[in-house]
């Protein structure tokens, strides 16, 4: 076997596509400037000089019809993966995936299917004001028929990817811009993950945190101040929201009996209310203490400086609630 | 042919053209000296559109614009010191820091908002102009946009109902592909239409359209004041398509001064014209052409235009510090604004 | 806007001029025989469906297609087994032209487990990837980027197939289209964009909506040849088809045929259709794309009453065994509710 090699989070996800690109000449590219430009933040490149203009596809500005094409590509026998370039341009494209590829295996009957990958960013932390810098992944994982990965790492990207796309539905990976410079070991061979199995990051008997996509990494930044304190979180990913490893978080709250939810995107109605609620119905004689939630602000994300860094949590935020469910 | 404007018209023009492009370098400035951080767009070489169209516009008009948009706020009558902090995200911005660069506006001189999505100054756009007939005074609304506006479904919508419906909305599209960086240089994508003329499409709606060279003032003063007048009248939209060459600065993802600070010796002759920019040096840069015409005028000209310059600098260092010395937002104002 | 008020709003199609027949053709009586039994069936059908809504026997809307047969069957009939068309709510017809089971169809339509999306989907989402349909649609212009998408898998796998979208006059104004008439433009993809031009979206007249006075114009912005049809013909209607698909298939990029038809129902079963002006509604009655193909077969292939008489008689009683199968066809079982929202 070939030692892991370590490639960044960018490289990671590039490998992954060049991979199945090779493996499956039904996998195309499709989005704005993704082909000869390889991507705004380089995430595509290569994949034009070796695939093609038939393969890789560049677009006009014109999100829902070029992503209602991929949908009816999908259908007619393509694999497409279609990039959304910012997470904020999910709206433009929420008729199609909701209204038609969420629900297209379901109307009819099971006959038809749409094997596509929509790929698109989340996350703030780099300026670009309130309408490049959203995390809309609860907003899709609200709606039957999609699946949602959210890869906190190079490693874990690869092997979403690749399960991501030989899946027969609808997968929406969200990849948090700030971690693509992130560097990791990559298992060797064909590292394929299937969808629906957490990783438990870090052990510890105390407090089980579960984080959400870059919220992993500051997780693990507040664990190791909390050390220092003889405090040890147990931090669980799920990498998908849907399917959700219920049962890896379930057992943890079991084990350490106080439970802290961490996401990024705004708190009201989103991803920590549904697991807090989760565990609360299926752990609630366990727990010590109610579950904690940690979210964004409920406002717009802010382009100054000052205002951006309150509008998530950071490791300094998540070791104050950490401490706050051990009371 | 245009009708040429009056001498103290282009002064007056000039003088505004040349705070844009100040503004535009301290941009860049307070960038490299690391006063704010993240992705922005200048508007160089794209001077003459704005100026000499905004220039018409009256206090009850409204305007919206797209994610290139300094010039326009700065020739709507933004204080460049507010404007700038806005960019640097400071207290003392615009938008009190919450809208940076690509959400530049001041909704206080009828400047309702700059889309940071592609076309939606379009559609925002037919909304103010709505407003402004429903007001019934012979306002009317101006939409600056690029051409990959059009792109975008939701343009052809938005035109669809303001033909429709008669809206008084100038439609100022600022077709700055020609030349653009194509991507086999390792440049982003330019216009991606199948229309090989732009005008056709508002055509198709019944919008009647004129294209202009958008580094002409007298073009762009001429068609802005017949679509102005077009639209007061209430005979609904117009179209125009002001063509600009893409400013080589602009072409990489992040923009680069690529052709220096503006040297009005330039245009004096006391300094040359050469390198790689040369040609937009001497075809395409507004600044620079209307500088040279404006020599021409008087034996007096000169010494006009390089104390023009003293005060478009000396703005914009005031500017410059107003940003600088703005403080970063409280953080307990975080959740202001959000709802009235 | 002050237009939209208007009482009987005027469409914009121009009645239709009377159409000479075209002698001589070399095709045989059978083939033509084949498109007055699919323009039957689906009107046999459609009245079918409109007398079990008017009894209360069909859940929630549906949208009737009789007086768009020749639009249907004139398009569909110059496709092959392996191109792909996508329809919009006003479906029926496009389904069984393609090939669907009225039985099948009709279960759907009554929401029962028989029918092609298990009783779950109804009317407006019939899907049927047998017979290359992606699909009626809920949403205006919806199946405009998915017969689109499908002639991006066919240029991938340069398999000749073409594809063909449906859309009603009132997906003209749908950011959508215009996006996809570029995109298809710019590709040459295989498309054929169909606008079945009905006069109305929903309860409006196209003129209170759709600015500028040229439908065609919309398509020749981009380049695409772009072309307004008698829709009530439907030899007319079957001829630019296949000029159209031919075209597509040999790489010559898209073509968008605008077809000026007539929806006898109004938009829904149950609509009083009072907005729309009597004697336009006569006129158009008068072009009835049936009896005028049956008077051309008459008159060209020497066709008499009887044998028309006989198809009419066939397609009925295939639609009275529909019926009878659907109405006694069991609901869905409970377990069909969460089964394939995942594969």
């Amino acid at each position: 076997m070939a030692e892991p090699r370590i490639l960044t989070y960018r490289e990671a996800v590039l490998e992954a596509l060049f991979e199945e690109m090779r493996a499956n000449a039904d996998v195309v590219v499709i989005g704005e400037d993704v082909a000869a430009a390889g991507g705004v933040f380089k995430q595509t490149e290569g994949l034009f000089a070796e695939f093609g203009a038939n393969r890789v596809i560049d677009t006009p500005i014109s999100e829902p019809g070029a992503f209602g094409m991929a949908v009816g590509a999908a259908m007619s026998g393509l694999r497409p993966v279609f990039e959304v370039m910012f997470g904020d341009f999910m709206t433009l494209v929420m008729d199609q995936l909701v209204n038609q590829a969420a629900k297209v295996r379901y109307m009819s009957n099971g006959t038809a299917k749409v094997p596509l990958v929509l790929r698109t960013t989340m996350g703030l932390g780099a300026n670009l004001g309130p309408q490049h810098s959203q995390s809309f992944h609860a907003w899709a994982a609200h709606v039957p028929g999609l699946k949602i990965a959210i890869p906190s790492t190079p490693a874990d990207a690869k092997g979403l990817w690749k399960a991501a796309i030989r899946d027969d539905d609808p997968v929406l990976i969200f990849e948090d811009r700030l971690l693509y410079t992130m560097k990791g070991d990559i298992p060797a061979g064909d590292h394929v993950l299937p969808l629906g199995q957490a990783r438990i990051v870090r052990e510890g008997r105390d407090v089980t945190l579960i984080a959400i996509g870059r919220m992993v990494e500051f997780a693990q930044a507040a664990a190791k101040l909390l050390a220092d304190e003889g405090i040890e979180v147990e931090i669980i990913d799920p990498r998908t929201l849907v399917p959700f490893d219920t049962k890896t978080v379930i057992d943890s709250v079991k084990r350490t009996h106080r439970a802290l939810v961490i996401d990024g995107a705004p708190r009201a109605y989103g991803v920590t209310g549904e697991i807090a609620a989760t565990i609360a119905e299926e752990a609630f004689d366990w727990l010590d203490a109610p579950v904690g939630r940690l979210a964004g602000s409920n406002t717009p994300v802010p382009f100054s400086r000052s205002l951006e860094k309150l509008a998530r949590p950071d490791a300094k935020t998540i070791a104050q609630h950490v401490r706050a469910v051990l009371g | 042919m245009t009708t040429a404007l009056p001498e103290d018209r282009l002064w007056h023009l000039f003088e505004m053209m040349l705070l844009m492009r100040r503004f535009e370098e301290s941009v860049v400035k307070m960038n490299v000296e690391n006063h704010f951080t993240g992705h922005y767009h200048l508007y160089i070489g794209q001077e003459a559109t704005g100026a000499a169209a905004i220039a018409q516009l009256e206090a009850r008009d409204t305007i919206t614009a797209t994610h290139r948009n300094h010039g326009h706020v700065i020739a709507r009558g933004a204080e460049p010191g507010p404007a700038l902090a806005e960019i640097m995200g400071r207290a003392g911005g615009l938008s009190l820091g919450r809208g940076g660069t690509i959400h530049l506006s001041d909704p206080a001189l009828g400047f309702l908002s700059t889309s940071g999505v592609v076309g939606g100054s379009i559609s925002l756009g037919a909304g103010g102009a709505f407003a402004r007939k429903m007001k019934k005074d012979g306002s009317v609304h101006m939409a600056c946009f690029g051409d990959s506006a059009l792109e975008e479904g939701v343009a052809y919508e938005a035109l669809n109902i303001s033909s429709l419906w008669k809206l008084p909305i100038v439609l100022l599209c600022e077709n700055n592909s020609a030349d653009a960086w194509d991507k086999s240089r390792g440049g982003y994508t330019s216009l991606v239409h199948a229309a090989n003329d732009l005008r056709s499409i508002p055509g198709a709606m019944g919008i009647p359209s004129i294209r202009i060279d958008g580094t002409e003032v007298d073009e762009v003063h001429a068609a802005v004041a017949e679509a102005i007048a077009h639209c007061r009248s209430g005979k609904g939209p117009m179209f125009i398509e002001a063509m600009t060459r893409r400013w080589a600065g602009s072409a990489p993802l992040w923009p680069e001064l690529s052709t220096g600070v503006t040297d009005l010796k330039m245009a004096t002759g006391e300094a040359p014209m050469s390198g790689e920019h040369k040609a937009w040096y001497e075809e395409n840069d507004p600044v620079l052409k209307l500088a040279r015409r404006l020599l021409k005028t008087s034996p007096q000209a000169k010494d006009r235009m390089w104390e023009l310059d003293r005060k478009a600098i000396a703005r914009m260092q005031a500017a410059e510090k107003f940003a600088i010395d703005s403080p970063m937002p409280a953080p307990q104002t975080a959740l202001e604004h959000v709802f009235a | 806007m002050a237009k939209s008020k208007k009482p009987a709003a005027k469409s914009k199609i121009p009645a239709p001029k009377p159409r000479k027949p075209q002698p001589g053709t070399r095709q045989d009586s059978a083939a033509f025989l084949a498109i007055y039994r699919q323009m039957a069936l689906i009107r046999a059908f459609e009245e079918a469906v409109r007398s079990l809504a008017t009894s209360g026997l069909v859940p929630g809307l549906v949208h009737l297609c009789s007086g768009q047969e020749a639009t249907n069957v004139g398009v569909i009939s110059a496709l092959e087994p392996r191109d792909i068309i996508a329809s919009h709510h006003r479906g029926h017809g496009h389904c069984l032209a393609r090939g669907a089971e009225p039985n099948l169809l009709l279960a759907e339509i009554l929401g029962k487990a028989a029918g092609y999306g298990g009783g779950r989907s109804g009317s407006m989402h019939v899907i049927d990837l047998e017979h290359g349909n992606l699909g009626t649609n809920g949403i205006v212009g919806g199946g405009i980027p998915l017969a689109c998408g499908a002639a991006l898998t066919a240029r991938a796998r340069n398999s000749g197939a073409v594809s063909v979208c449906f859309f009603g006059d009132g997906a003209l104004n749908q950011g959508l289209l215009h996006e996809c008439m570029n995109m298809a433009a710019i590709w040459k993809l295989a498309v054929v964009f169909v606008c079945e031009n009905n006069g109305y979206g929903e309860f409006t007249a196209i003129d209170d909506v759709t600015a500028g006075d040229s439908i065609p114009a919309r398509g020749e912005v981009f380049g695409i040849p772009s072309k307004t049809i008698d829709g009530m013909d439907v030899l007319a209607v079957r001829k630019a088809a296949l000029a159209a698909v031919t075209k597509a298939r040999k790489g010559g990029g898209p073509s968008f045929l605008i077809c000026n038809t007539w929806r006898y129902g109004g938009h829904h079963v149950g609509d009083k259709q009072d907005y729309k002006d009597d004697a336009e509604a006569k006129a158009w009655r008068a072009k009835d794309p049936l009896p005028r193909f049956a008077a051309w077969l008459a008159k060209h292939h020497g066709i008499g009453a009887r044998k028309l008489s006989n198809i009419d008689q066939t397609v009925a009683a295939q639609v009275a065994s529909a019926v009878d199968a659907a109405r006694r066809a069991p609901e869905p079982d409970s377990s069909a509710l969460d089964r394939h929202v995942y594969g």
